[in-house]
């Protein structure tokens, strides 16, 4: 077997009939960038989600607001005992005058609260970190069972309902994506076959003369793979182009949303893609010839 | 070079094309196969490069037994076998030297002897000039010609000819079973089916004639009617 002159001969037959194929190549073309782009939207809105609830997840963690009066070695004994509450990561303690310069800071420019507020009305506490979203709920019961403790605040039930959303998104995402995926394999499976439809008299001959099945195959392979690497192309810019504008757009409006803009998980999410459509292709190809390769007998 | 072993043929719309058909054909015989429409010459020849399985039955080229080939290998059997048509099947958007070099193409032969061996079969046929032409600017007995050197392309030690030239004048008849019989003195084994009767006569060569699927003669030097 010579590769290169079966490579040549297979690449020479797929643009043949791409070109043959005119305005049917094209349709099917765009019917796969639109599948990858969808694809890839869910894709994105999915990392985006999730990162959304690990940004939450890591930041917001349980706050245990303390009695007035606990004094120095009280909240010491308390903080250690916090600390060995079975999940829990991380116990800081927070005194009171620093979280009221803290809170000044971050808003006092805005509301000129100090004016108004003289004597500082925050309790001091503790900021527990645990080590995984699921296990908040349990943890801030055990903190609060502590007598010291006059109140525990933290962000469970949000994060919950994110999550949620987010194996909503993923599942929905995914079948969604494996009914477009079949419906754009149907009609690349449709186009190429209107190409082995044109040229059954040459996969005859081929056949006649001795060529193996998966030469013939080759050529509508190849279609496949081209019409695949050209939808992904176009679904990978367009999708470029609309998250760049996306997150431009977010980053003004809700600044303090966590918007992926990686640019390795953005690559990553493009490179899926690509595969996405070579795959897609390289079946629709090998399908659409499948049929009259069966040997009959 | 082919043996066929009790091979009975009934097609899955359950005509029966064949009965029992028992032959041995040497290397480089040259073989009349002749009878009326429908006898079966055609389903004979599709048995021996496995276009169609026998129902029952051994078939046997060139020590292979075609029966039991796995698809896998059906390819290469075909390689060593070539075959002519009375409606040529050529590909009509090449041209004659790519028609005839599609068929060495395919088998992922080296560029280089692609086309050594492509001028080679146009040579023997007689096309070489007419080599960049396409199918719709040949006459029928030229068309034929192209379609005898695809089939002899790779050098086969066996080529069928299914009523190759049911569709041309006595004159080009003659000439292409000229072409035939000189195909058969560079050692191949040729097999072809007629309806011709005076080509028949006049070539003096081993006559197999069917009828309803059953061999009812088998004639060294024989004519197309029995005397
Ligand atoms: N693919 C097929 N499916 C079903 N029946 C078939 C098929 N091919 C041939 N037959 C039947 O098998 C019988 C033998 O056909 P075959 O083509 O071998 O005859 P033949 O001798 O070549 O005839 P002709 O001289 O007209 O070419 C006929 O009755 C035909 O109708
Ligand atoms: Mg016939």
């Amino acid at each position: 077997m010579n590769i290169l002159t079966n490579l040549e001969f297979s690449v020479v037959e797929a643009l043949r009939s791409i070109r043959r194929s005119g305005l049917m190549s094209l349709v099917a073309i765009g019917i796969v960038t639109i599948s990858l782009t969808v694809f890839g939207i869910f894709l994105l809105f999915a990392i985006n989600l999730g990162n959304m609830v690990s940004f939450m997840g890591t930041r917001l963690d349980i706050v245990a607001y303390v009695d007035r009066d606990l004094n120095q070695d009280s909240a010491q004994i308390l903080e250690t005992a916090i600390s060995q509450i079975p999940g829990v990561d991380k116990v800081n303690y927070i005194p009171k005058d620093q979280a009221w310069k803290t809170f000044r800071e971050e808003f006092g420019a805005k509301l000129d609260i100090a004016d108004v507020v003289k004597e500082n009305p925050l309790p001091n506490a503790f900021a527990v970190r645990v080590r995984t979203p699921d296990i908040l709920p349990r943890v801030a019961e055990q903190v609060a069972r502590f007598s010291d403790v006059s109140e525990v605040r933290y962000s469970g039930k949000l994060i919950k309902q994110i999550q949620n959303l987010v194996d909503a998104v993923r599942i929905g995402g995914a079948v969604l994506s494996i009914l477009l995926f079949f419906a754009t394999l149907l009609i690349v499976v449709n186009t190429i076959r209107l190409t082995v439809l044109a040229r059954e008299t040459d996969i005859y001959i081929m056949r006649l003369v001795g060529a193996t099945n998966s030469f013939i195959r080759w050529p509508f392979v190849i279609e496949g793979i081209l019409m695949g690497i050209l939808g992904g192309i176009l679904g990978v810019i367009i999708l470029r182009f609309s998250y760049d504008a996306v997150l431009l757009r977010v980053k003004s409006a809700l600044p303090f949303l966590p918007v992926v803009a990686d640019s390795g998980l953005l690559t990553f999410v493009y490179v899926c893609i690509g595969i996405s459509g070579v795959m897609l292709g390289m079946l629709g190809g090998y399908i659409s010839v499948s049929r009259i390769l069966k040997e009959k007998g | 070079m082919i043996d066929l072993k009790n091979i009975s043929k009934v097609y899955a719309n359950g005509v029966e094309a064949l009965f029992d058909i028992n032959l041995h054909i040497g290397k480089e015989e040259f073989v009349f196969i002749v009878g009326p429409s429908g006898a079966g010459k055609t389903t004979i020849m599709k048995m021996l490069y496995r276009e169609e399985l026998p129902t029952s039955g051994q078939v046997i080229v060139d020590r292979v037994n075609v029966t039991e080939l796995t698809a896998e290998q059906v390819p290469y059997l075909r390689r060593n076998i070539g075959v002519v048509f009375q409606d040529y099947k050529l590909l009509p958007r090449r041209t004659v030297y790519e028609n005839v070099a599609f068929a060495l193409q395919v088998t992922g032969a080296p560029r280089s002897q692609i086309r050594r061996h492509t001028m080679q079969a146009l040579e023997l046929v007689g096309m070489l000039k007419r080599a960049s032409s396409f199918p719709e600017e040949l006459s029928g007995g030229e068309k034929q010609r192209v379609c005898i050197a695809r089939a002899i392309v790779n050098n086969p030690p066996l080529l069928l000819a299914d009523e190759p030239t049911g569709n041309l004048d006595p004159q080009t008849t003659f000439e292409i079973m000229e072409l035939l019989d000189k195909i058969n003195r560079r050692n191949t084994t040729v097999i072809t089916s007629t309806h011709n009767k005076s080509i028949v006569d006049i070539m003096k060569r081993r006559v197999i004639q069917l009828e309803s699927g059953r061999v009812i003669r088998d004639q060294q030097l024989g004519m197309y009617h029995s005397k």
